[in-house]
């Protein structure tokens, strides 16, 4: 029955390590964080069956990226977490995205029926693309924004950043994340072509 | 349509708009964000729009998490 197990767990330690390198920025932490959830999935008792195997791996993922990032928080560091955080909270960027008058430059297009588009594997490949592309800082708090499902005030104590930091920098998140899907998976009419 | 609720629609233009519905991912709206947001959105097909596809990143996030 363990050995099942084990082998099941391998199975998912790709997956966990994407969702850790993303998170992290670090090939080596993620790498420990990984072997740390499945050591603690192997030894733990908790898994009652009810959610799929990924679901239950990913919520003790989430509990162990958000420790590591603790321990790094502590750790007396040269550049701090967020040495470049001026340059990422920065909303002035976007304003390239509207003209003078405040209406859009370039209209949100239609993306005919988006839902569609969750089912397929390759969108979830443009979905890895898009998020790479953002800036370190801002993958992280997006990620722990929406992946891990932290509130605000959690993420702000956790990083020690305003509220208004936070928003800004989710703000910028989804204006990205929102072009970039247009770009290379809505615009294409949602073939991924 | 009725020129009033067309006026107060643009009280706030679509580069705020598109920071209202941003931030109402992640915080309650006072009244005033909520009513000009809400006004601005029945007025303006593109923010409207926007506003869907927003909705539909989280839900795109939520299954890329999964």
């Amino acid at each position: 029955m363990s050995a099942d197990l084990s082998r099941d767990l391998d199975q998912h330690r790709g997956y966990l390590m994407r969702v850790a390198r993303l998170q992290l920025r670090d090939e080596a932490l993620a790498e420990d964080v990984v072997q740390e959830t499945l050591l603690a999935a192997l030894s733990g008792s908790g898994f009652s069956g009810k959610s799929s195997l990924r679901t239950w791996l990913t919520g003790i993922l989430k509990h162990k990226i958000v420790d590591a990032i603790r321990r790094k928080q502590r750790e007396p560091v040269v550049a701090s977490a967020f040495g470049d955080i001026d340059s990422e909270i920065d909303i002035e960027d976007f304003d390239g995205l509207f003209k003078e008058n405040g209406g859009w430059e370039t209209k949100p297009a239609d993306w005919g029926d988006p839902d569609a588009a969750l089912s397929r594997r390759q969108f979830m490949d443009i979905m890895d693309l898009c998020l790479d592309r953002l800036p370190p800082n801002t993958a992280r708090v997006f990620m722990m924004r929406e992946v891990m499902e932290l509130d605000t005030e959690e993420i702000c104590k956790e990083l020690s950043i305003t509220a208004n930091n936070l928003w800004v920098i989710l703000y910028r998140a989804r204006m990205s994340l929102r072009e970039c899907l247009e770009r290379n998976w809505f615009a294409g009419g949602g073939t991924g072509a | 349509m009725n020129p009033i609720r067309k006026a107060l629609g643009h009280v706030i233009r679509c580069k705020d708009a598109s920071r209202l519905v941003s931030l109402q991912q992640d915080a309650v709206l006072s009244p005033w964000q909520r009513l000009t947001l809400r006004l601005h959105l029945s007025v303006c097909a593109a923010c409207a729009r926007f506003e869907r596809q927003i909705a539909f990143l989280r839900t795109a996030m939520r299954r890329y998490g999964e």
